[in-house]
């Protein structure tokens, strides 16, 4: 076969596959879904992804030490707290990749962090906190402190959905306005695919590692829909580009193949620097940003298989769909 | 060519105005790097306030103000969010539980009378005296050896207190701290030298206790009640723990993206690699001069920016490769790749900054300064990767054929072989023929 704008030999035909696709991307979301299900029924708030004080309100202190801490020691602790008055104290360990306090030559390889309920104007429950650690691991130092009212919580849990809501509007709406309607539609669909997954996914982290989404998870999120698009609007943007020199010469499933062809190894390419920029901060940048950057990195993976392989096969398959009721009609 | 030139030197005056501002101008780092309180009050209505004014509110922001100042540390900020919030930060404090105790306090002070006409056994009524009568208060001690806190009424306090002792006389007036009973001594004689003393009771005051309540009565009562709706502490360690992290994921994701630009893409790679430092220091340059204050979720919003920055240089790499393949010349492939790809760049980068608006408007401190320092990124690298890489290319190219496609990473036998399609498509275009 000859090599031409319409087809090259190692090219991908990612019209004729579309059902692999289609089922793919179920088998990806179904498991995000069943857990959010589950966390919807089993969690306390009802909740389909755990959330974080930021929500819920609530207090959360972190002391570094510098020695491992066992299951016993912080059963003790609890009691400890407990006793001194602290109401139902959520007590955490973490491990850190050891370089806090390193300036310090502290080598704080663990981080207890303990979770209460948010007392406002109430000072005596973190310096017992304080007391009851320092007691026991006279080296604690003082990491972090992070306390949300919850009223507070609620307005920040009402707001992020806002602002999803309106970011989904806002991309619709300006892929309207540039491209067609159907487009912004399928371009819409495929967002909420990927943040489907994403949400999905945490749920599942949820479920297995007690992983929290904070308000940075949102942000993670809209990011996430931000650069999905972007590689979504891409193929589109060639997509809408080959139609117009090509509409006569080519069918529009070889449209689409062809745009999806051609805008591959820039696909590709792309999420990869992202992805390197983005594990680079996974692997050395601060801990408090980590879950934000793992949202990321799973996000623009998603988002770059659903651009190539979801959003061009389903704009075919509704254009094919559209086609059809015409030609059924005359 | 002439104004290849011109533009070239555009841009090495402006990268050198970057480095200056870089160098000259200090970075405004968040709380969450340098370590330090971040609290945000909220205004209560009560059963006599029933809405919170503007007015309420910059009093309010004034006696806080007072309150933070008397804290003694530098750099504080009080400032108002929203219709009732205030955000107080304090960096580099040494006792955080001080601070918060310190902020939430009305300290209103009232001076009550006995219900009962003697002691207050059936409770005790306002006699209109409060703190607003108090021009100073001072921390001294008393012939027992206890600390004290001795206050000074302005006018109207000296008249109001003397006109109250000589009718109480034989009486305890009991002096309210926060609603708190501190202590309620028998008036033996009119007082009307417009000095008063608070001792704690028979127990006294700690020291601690006295001075705290001496800088809040110097400081005010706050107009309104005020709670404490957020609080989030970094210990100065953890702040430095994170500039250093920041510091080597910035530094081993742009080598790494750098790395990989150079070996994908060759010489353009190269280009684009220079343009991607060109890229981080104007982004610098603006967070100064704005100035935007980092926080670790702006450092991630500026590294992830990074990625962006060079989707637009693989997608006018890619085009001008596809272009060049098609046989045409350098100078045109290259003018090609990037007109064909702008809308592509312009569409996609549009629908982050929509985002990146909702964003700031929508969101928490630490959203906001993700979001400003994407948008930042995304319209700086819009010039960087557009402009400043077209005006390398074009200067390193020069106009001829391509003599070397192991440049741009393609092979000889590549060129020429797809695109008929698109190569006659211009011509026919004119007499309006489409493929």
């Amino acid at each position: 076969m000859s090599e031409t704008v319409l087809h090259q030999h190692k090219w991908i035909d990612v019209v004729k596959y579309r059902w692999v696709w289609f089922g793919l991307s179920l088998l990806l979301i179904v498991p995000g879904i069943v857990a959010m299900a589950y966390n919807v029924v089993n969690s306390p708030n009802h909740s389909p992804v755990k959330v974080g004080i930021d929500f819920t309100g609530g207090t959360i202190t972190q002391y570094s030490v510098n020695k491992d801490v066992s299951n016993s020691e912080i059963e003790k602790l609890r009691t400890k707290l407990v006793n001194q008055g602290v109401e139902n104290p959520v007590i955490q360990v973490l491990k850190t990749n050891n370089t806090i306090s390193k300036a310090e030559n502290l080598n704080a390889s663990t981080i207890i962090s303990v979770k209460t309920a948010f007392k406002s104007n109430d000072i005596k429950a973190e310096q017992k906190i304080g007391d009851v650690v320092k007691s026991d691991y006279p080296s604690a130092e003082l990491v972090q402190v992070s306390s949300i009212g919850p009223s507070l919580g609620k307005e920040l849990f009402v707001n992020s959905l806002y602002a999803l809501g309106l970011a989904f509007l806002g991309i619709v709406v300006y892929l309207s306005f540039r491209f067609q309607v159907d487009y912004a539609v399928i371009a819409l669909i495929s967002l909420v695919h990927d943040a489907l997954f994403v949400l999905g996914f945490f749920a599942i982290l949820g479920i297995f590692y007690n992983v929290h989404i904070d308000a940075l998870f949102i942000t993670a999120v809209l990011t996430v829909i931000g650069f999905s698009n972007h590689d979504t609007i891409v193929v589109f943007d060639r997509i809408r580009e080959n139609s117009r020199f090509l509409a006569k010469k080519a069918t529009f499933p070889e449209i689409v193949n062809a745009s999806v062809n051609q805008t591959l190894a820039r696909s590709i390419n792309t999420s990869l620097t992202t992805l390197i920029t983005l594990a680079a901060l996974y692997l050395f940048g601060g801990e408090t940003t980590k879950e934000f950057v793992l949202a990321m990195i799973v996000g623009i993976a998603i988002g770059t298989y659903s651009s190539i392989f979801f959003a061009s096969t389903l704009l075919d398959w509704w254009r094919e769909r559209q086609e059809s009721k015409k030609g059924a009609r005359a | 060519m002439k104004n290849k030139k011109l533009m070239f030197w555009m841009i090495i005056a402006l990268v050198i105005v970057a480095v200056v501002i870089i160098i000259k101008k200090p970075t405004k780092l968040g709380l969450d790097l340098v370590g330090g309180s971040r609290i945000v009050l909220e205004a209560q209505t009560t059963d006599t306030i029933a809405k919170i004014t503007p007015d309420m509110m910059s009093s309010l922001q004034f006696a806080i103000e007072n309150r933070v100042n008397a804290l003694g540390v530098a750099e504080t900020v009080v400032q108002q969010t929203g219709e009732k919030r205030l955000l107080v930060e304090i960096p580099a404090i040494s006792d955080p539980a001080k601070a918060k105790e310190f902020l939430g306090e009305t300290a209103e002070l009232e001076f009550k009378k006995p219900l009962d006409g003697k002691y207050g056994a059936t409770g005790w009524a306002p006699t209109g005296l409060t703190g607003k009568d108090v021009k100073k208060a001072l921390i001294s001690t008393n012939p027992g050896g206890q600390w004290v806190v001795s206050l000074e009424f302005n006018d109207k306090g000296t008249k109001k207190f003397g006109e109250l002792t000589s009718k109480m006389v034989g009486q305890s007036m009991a002096i309210f701290f926060n609603g708190e009973m501190q202590s309620a001594p028998t008036i033996q004689e009119p007082i009307l030298g417009g000095h008063a003393q608070i001792s704690g009771g028979d127990s006294g005051f700690a020291y601690e206790e006295a001075k705290k309540m001496v800088d809040l009565l110097n400081a005010g009562a706050l107009p309104v009640p005020a709670k404490i709706i957020e609080e989030s502490l970094v210990g100065p360690t953890l702040g430095a723990d994170s500039i250093a992290k920041s510091k080597t994921a910035g530094i081993v994701g742009i080598g790494l993206v750098m790395i990989f630009m150079l070996l994908y893409y060759r010489l353009p790679g190269f280009i684009a690699d220079i343009a991607l430092i060109i890229y981080s220091l104007l982004v610098f340059a603006v967070f100064k001069v704005v100035p935007v204050t980092l926080t670790l979720a702006g450092i991630a919003g500026f590294i992830l920016s990074i990625g962006m920055a060079v989707d637009a240089n693989i997608l006018i790499f890619e085009r001008t490769k596809e272009e060049l393949k098609a046989g045409r010349t350098l100078f045109t492939a290259i003018n090609a790749g990037f007109d064909r790809a702008f809308t592509s760049i312009f569409d996609s980068n549009m629908t982050t900054i929509i985002t990146c608006v909702i964003l700031y408007f929508l969101g928490t401190s630490i959203i906001k300064g993700f979001a400003l320092t994407l948008i930042i990124g995304v319209l700086i690298s819009m010039f960087t990767a557009i402009t400043v890489t077209k005006n390398f290319m074009h200067l390193l190219f020069g106009a001829g054929q391509l003599k070397h496609p192991g440049w741009f990473g393609i092979k000889q036998s590549e060129i020429g072989k797809a695109y008929e399609a698109t190569e006659t498509k211009k011509e026919k275009a004119k007499f309006g023929i489409l493929d």
